[in-house]
């Protein structure tokens, strides 16, 4: 039997007392699937998507990634699980320069700087950012943020990826390429939640569609 | 509906945290210290300050304090000898003093700013504005008021974006963690910068400084609270700076 990667067991969070965001929701990912979560403004997505990544902490329930409980994992342990991409890329980024943002966990960890200056330039040239490679990371603009901070996660090798809405201010090309992107680390064996309203984007790529309405999983379809 | 010293004049709130502010800073007794401490956190709690949840807060930078404390006892050293390494003073009895008025003057300007919090940004700046300060400068301060929370913000998001890049801070060298540290200054830097510009220009779009003279449909009136409160607090304030000061 597949062990989930992620699993939610009966999880409520509030921001405000008496109004909750997510109400009794149980769920599991799958590192073997391209899980899509789809939903109407508040509905909970991007809550959820905070829940598993240890950003918020549920109030009731328990979260469990790859079966340890996660109010026993710093973030940090989480971070090295499970890659996740905020709404607002710009919210990840604080190095310097494009090159220095995708070598940080890498050079913190200790790693070859060889092996680092290689998979770095990898990475540049997989997300087209090689020409911006010594580029200030606050001046690009909303798309190349968005690559930017999606090469500086995978750098990790996580297991599994959260992306909270990745097609926002990319164009065809791009959405594109970034669905091209995706499809390859599937078949590399990472697991994928995304949450999107494009529908076009998640066609291509989903294994199953959850839909989300008042904090609840109202469809969950593979 | 505001109560208790929630619902004073902006300008009253202003007036009491700029006395409790210069006590703090003035005075080097610590007793003195404490008891405007004392002062300013029932003032606080009187203004709907949330008194455990600001101690909370607190004591994330309660290691700062500490750190004071030594740095003060190391550095300015005088008295008995309380601690000393290899030769070198650690804690003295008056480097413990200073330190310790330090932590409590630090302590006297966060928790009197608080009894600001409970009014908005629009108040502060017609309070400001009413008190004769021209309104450009009226509303740089109500901007500062309210950039704070969106700069803890912004770091909060950095070190969180850090440790979901699978640093874990408590784990790594300290020479390591203090370039981790460097870089929150770069997000939040830029991220004022670039705020401020779209401010600026959302300002510009909607005509601000267009008139010499701007009108308001808010209008603050002192009641005799705010009245009794000011007198009260600014005698008191001179009073202590008279005989601490021996100033007749």
């Amino acid at each position: 039997m597949i062990e989930p990667y992620i699993e939610l067991d009966d999880v409520s969070f509030a921001y405000k007392k008496d109004a909750p965001v997510i109400g009794g929701l149980s769920l599991q990912l799958y590192r073997e699937q391209f899980t899509a979560i789809t939903g109407p403004n508040g509905s909970g997505k991007t809550t959820l998507g905070k829940l598993m990544t240890g950003i918020l902490r549920p109030q009731i329930g328990r979260i469990f990634i790859c079966g340890r409980d996660s109010t026993e994992m710093k973030l940090g342990e989480i971070g090295q699980r499970i890659g996740y991409l905020f709404q607002n890329p710009g919210l990840q980024i604080f190095a310097p320069s494009v090159r220095e943002e995708i070598s940080f966990a890498l050079e913190l960890k200790g790693e070859d700087k060889g092996e680092i200056q290689e998979k770095v330039s990898r990475s540049l040239k997989d997300f087209d950012l090689s020409h911006l490679a010594d580029a200030f990371p606050f001046r690009l603009s909303r798309g190349e943020q968005q690559r930017l901070a999606i090469a500086a996660v995978l750098i990790n090798s996580p297991g599994f990826l959260i992306l909270d809405e990745p097609t926002t201010g990319l164009d065809m090309e791009r959405r594109r390429a970034l669905s091209e992107i995706l499809a390859g680390l599937r078949n590399k064996g990472i697991g994928m939640a995304v949450i999107s309203h494009d529908r076009a984007f998640i066609s291509r790529l989903a294994d199953r569609t959850i839909r989300m309405y008042g904090g609840e999983i109202v469809e969950d379809r593979t | 509906m505001k109560t208790g010293l929630e619902g004073l004049d902006p300008r009253t709130k202003l007036v009491l945290v700029l006395c409790l502010s210069s006590l703090g800073v003035f005075i080097q007794d610590i007793s003195i210290l404490a008891a405007v401490l004392g002062i300013s956190a029932v003032l606080s709690a009187a203004s709907g300050i949330r008194f455990f949840m600001m101690l909370k807060k607190f004591r994330r930078i309660l290691w700062l304090f500490l750190a004071i404390a030594v740095i003060q006892s190391v550095f300015a050293p005088s008295g008995s000898i309380l601690l000393s390494l290899g030769g070198i003073k650690v804690i003295t009895a008056g480097g413990l003093y200073k330190g310790t008025a330090m932590m409590l003057r630090m302590s006297i300007v966060m928790v009197s700013a608080t009894i600001m919090a409970t009014s908005n940004s629009r108040e502060i700046v017609q309070g400001l504005v009413q008190w004769k300060i021209p309104y450009e400068i009226a509303f740089m301060v109500s901007v500062a008021i309210r950039f704070l929370p969106l700069l803890t913000d912004e770091i909060k998001n950095v070190v969180t974006a850090v440790q979901l890049r699978g640093i874990e801070l408590d784990r790594i060298p300290v020479r390591q963690r203090l370039k981790v540290y460097s870089y929150l200054i770069m997000p939040v830097v830029s991220g004022a910068i670039i705020k401020s510009r779209e401010l600026a220009t959302t300002m510009e779009t909607r005509a601000f400084r267009a008139y010499p003279k701007r009108t308001s449909y808010m209008v603050l009136t002192m009641q005799r609270a705010d009245h009794f409160i000011i007198f009260i607090s600014l005698s008191l304030s001179i009073l202590t700076f008279v005989f601490y000061f021996k100033v007749f």
